[in-house]
């Protein structure tokens, strides 16, 4: 659309703009506040907006102990998070092939998970983000890899089975969790699978899988036929030519359907929750603090919920690009 | 591409799909004519027949979380479409800097963890909260919390956190727009109201009918917001979805047929809204051969 110059018009854009604004991240502004809130200030009877910020809820959190050089140790983790956050965002100007400054990130950002346990007196809740790391990145990983054939071959195979096998999928996607997860409990006590990580990273995949399909099937489908065919006239059979010819111009459509798959597993709940018992994932950590009997946890609570929102928005932030696109194609295309 | 080739490339996704999806769907179908707690479930379930479903039809609690999920999806969806249209035609009045900064915060309730954001939304209210103090200073404290304001509670988190994807998708819509089609329009001095009503409607409108729907089946089996929500102030469980209900039939009441029988009754429900859906992209297909 084209501009609007009226200045009182423009005015009232800026102004919707800004209560919508508003509107968006009041609830996110408050939080941190009580967040930062001894239990006095939080619970004070008029909402107070100037207190004196403290760390004890996360230390309370995230700590059984609290250790005797903890504001060393805590600068040092930040430091190095700082570090990593920076070689990401500035991946393109380090004359280094990017694909090694990803794995240098990746590798110290498991080392550091390994390695602060060793040091500090963690509590529980680490061990849900540890738990929540593993299964994320385990879903991606697995849905990915599966899906990129599916998607594939959904995507060049002109046959009647390709569009009953994205119809069904289309039709999965909308059904709702409760219906299948009573199934996988009987199954997985059965099997003695019942709170392993290995049962959660399973389900999610699958849950994911008719998402995945479908989105990279759109990416896939952007891309001109005649690329693997010419690989394929030059005698390439056709895995060699998906995997040497399509995957390195698939990079932006992957890496928007990952972050897609990241949000859908790091935010299941209502699965996770029936599916195990102590090794939680930190959307399932919440449930002791929605009761809220305890004062005392409403700052924990929001303690908690800030630190579950912060690494998904370093993540989105890192590749907020990606997440635009993802939408947009996942929309417009369908 | 054969049709070898295909089965050879989709297989572990088809396999996972079967093994995951279609297996326990028809497990499922099976568990919802037995009767089986979480403590009989070593013993093996026993044969009820058709009783949970009869059971369910004249259960009023049902009907109720029936009619509350209705009307949650009958208002949230067209509030959501209403005010993301409006945002992404402001959006659009923006220059691209200042837009990326509003469009970094509209996205943030979409993104956050559907509990974590309704946790967050919920301290608003807690007795500690601000609007809770505000809304203080109108009603007596029996005004609030009643189940009027826990269902508009419910509603308003509704838009909230589902309104940031219809603006993204809008806003992408509204970069297709055509621009000779624009140009000639104010060629022949259309005002900004009559080019919104006979060319972006028009222009977004199989879009919207997608988005719809989609919104649609999300908003019928909405779970953790609500469930976050009504943990606490939930006045005789009248605040209660389908989902909600379906999930305490499971794990409060353990009448875990009896859930399964619920949750294929919702299945069948998202089915009704979803056929047109799936008729729609069946023909696409058929189109794109």
């Amino acid at each position: 659309m084209e501009r609007i110059n009226n200045p009182i018009a423009r005015l009232f854009v800026y102004l919707g703009l800004t209560l919508f604004a508003v509107y968006s991240i009041i609830p996110f502004v408050w939080t941190a506040l009580q967040s930062f809130k001894n239990f006095k200030d939080a619970n004070s009877r008029t909402p107070k907006f100037i207190f004196e910020p403290t760390w004890d809820n996360y230390a309370e959190l995230w700590l059984r102990s609290i250790p005797e050089n903890g504001a060393m140790i805590s600068y040092f983790i930040i430091a190095i998070l700082l570090v990593l956050v920076c070689l990401l965002l500035f991946v393109e100007y380090i004359p280094v092939k990017s694909s090694y400054i990803y794995w240098f990130c990746a590798a110290s950002f498991a080392l550091l998970l390994w390695g602060i346990p060793q040091y500090v007196d963690v509590n529980k809740f680490y061990d849900y983000f540890i738990n929540t790391v593993i299964v994320t990145v385990g879903t991606v990983v697995i849905s990915i890899s599966v899906g990129c054939l599916a998607g594939y071959s959904l995507s060049r195979y002109t046959g009647m089975a390709a569009v009953v096998v994205l119809i069904s999928a289309l039709a999965f996607r909308a059904l709702p969790r409760l219906a299948f997860i009573l199934p996988y409990y009987w199954i997985a006590t059965a099997l003695d699978l019942l709170d392993t990580r290995l049962l959660v990273i399973i389900v999610l995949v699958a849950v994911n899988q008719p998402f995945t399909i479908w989105m990279l099937r759109s990416f896939f489908m952007d891309i001109p036929k005649d690329l693997e065919e010419s690989a394929m006239v030059d005698g390439a059979n056709r895995l060699v030519a998906f995997w040497k010819v399509i995957i390195p111009i698939m990079w932006p459509g992957i890496i928007s359907t990952a972050l897609f798959s990241l949000l859908l597993s790091y935010n299941e709940f209502l699965l996770v929750r029936l599916l195990t018992v102590n090794n939680w994932t930190l959307p399932v950590a919440m449930s002791p603090y929605l009761g809220g009997e305890d004062p005392r946890h409403l700052m924990i609570a929001a303690a908690a919920s800030v630190s579950a929102t912060v690494p998904i928005v370093v993540v989105i932030l890192l590749f907020q690009k990606h997440l635009v696109k993802g939408l947009a194609a996942g929309a417009v295309k369908g | 591409m054969k049709r070898s080739t295909f089965f050879a490339f989709a297989a572990p996704s088809i396999i996972l799909m079967v093994l995951l999806m279609v297996v326990p769907l028809l497990i499922s179908g099976w568990l919802s004519t037995q009767f089986l707690t979480f403590q009989t479930m070593k013993d093996g379930p026993q044969f009820v027949g058709t009783e949970h479903y009869v059971t369910i039809l004249s259960d009023p609690r049902f009907w109720q979380s029936f009619r509350f999920t209705a009307a949650y999806t009958f208002i949230t969806v067209p509030v959501r479409f209403f005010i993301g249209f409006v945002i992404a035609l402001m959006l659009d009045q923006l220059t691209k800097t200042t837009r990326g900064v509003y469009l970094s915060i509209f996205l943030l309730p979409f993104i956050v963890v559907p509990v974590v954001g309704t946790l967050m939304f919920k301290q608003l209210f807690e007795p500690q909260g601000p609007i809770y103090y505000m809304l203080r200073q109108y009603f007596s404290y029996k005004l609030l919390y009643n189940e009027f304001i826990v269902k508009t509670l419910i509603i308003v988190h509704g838009v909230w956190y589902v309104t940031p994807y219809v603006i993204v998708t809008y806003f992408a819509g509204l970069q297709t727009l055509p621009k000779q089609l624009m140009e000639a329009a104010s060629i022949d001095g259309a005002t900004f109201m009559q080019k919104i009503r006979h060319i972006v409607v028009p222009h977004l409108s199989s879009l919207t009918v997608l988005i719809a729907l989609i919104s649609l089946m999300d908003s019928y089996r909405v779970f953790d917001s609500v469930f976050v929500l009504t943990e606490r102030m939930n006045p005789i469980y009248k605040a209660d979805t389908v989902m909600t209900y379906t999930f305490q039939t499971a794990v409060t009441l353990q009448r875990l047929g009896k859930s399964n029988a619920m949750a294929l009754l919702t299945v069948v429900g998202i089915m009704i809204v979803l056929i047109p859906n799936l008729i729609m992209s069946y023909r696409e297909q058929i189109e794109e051969r």
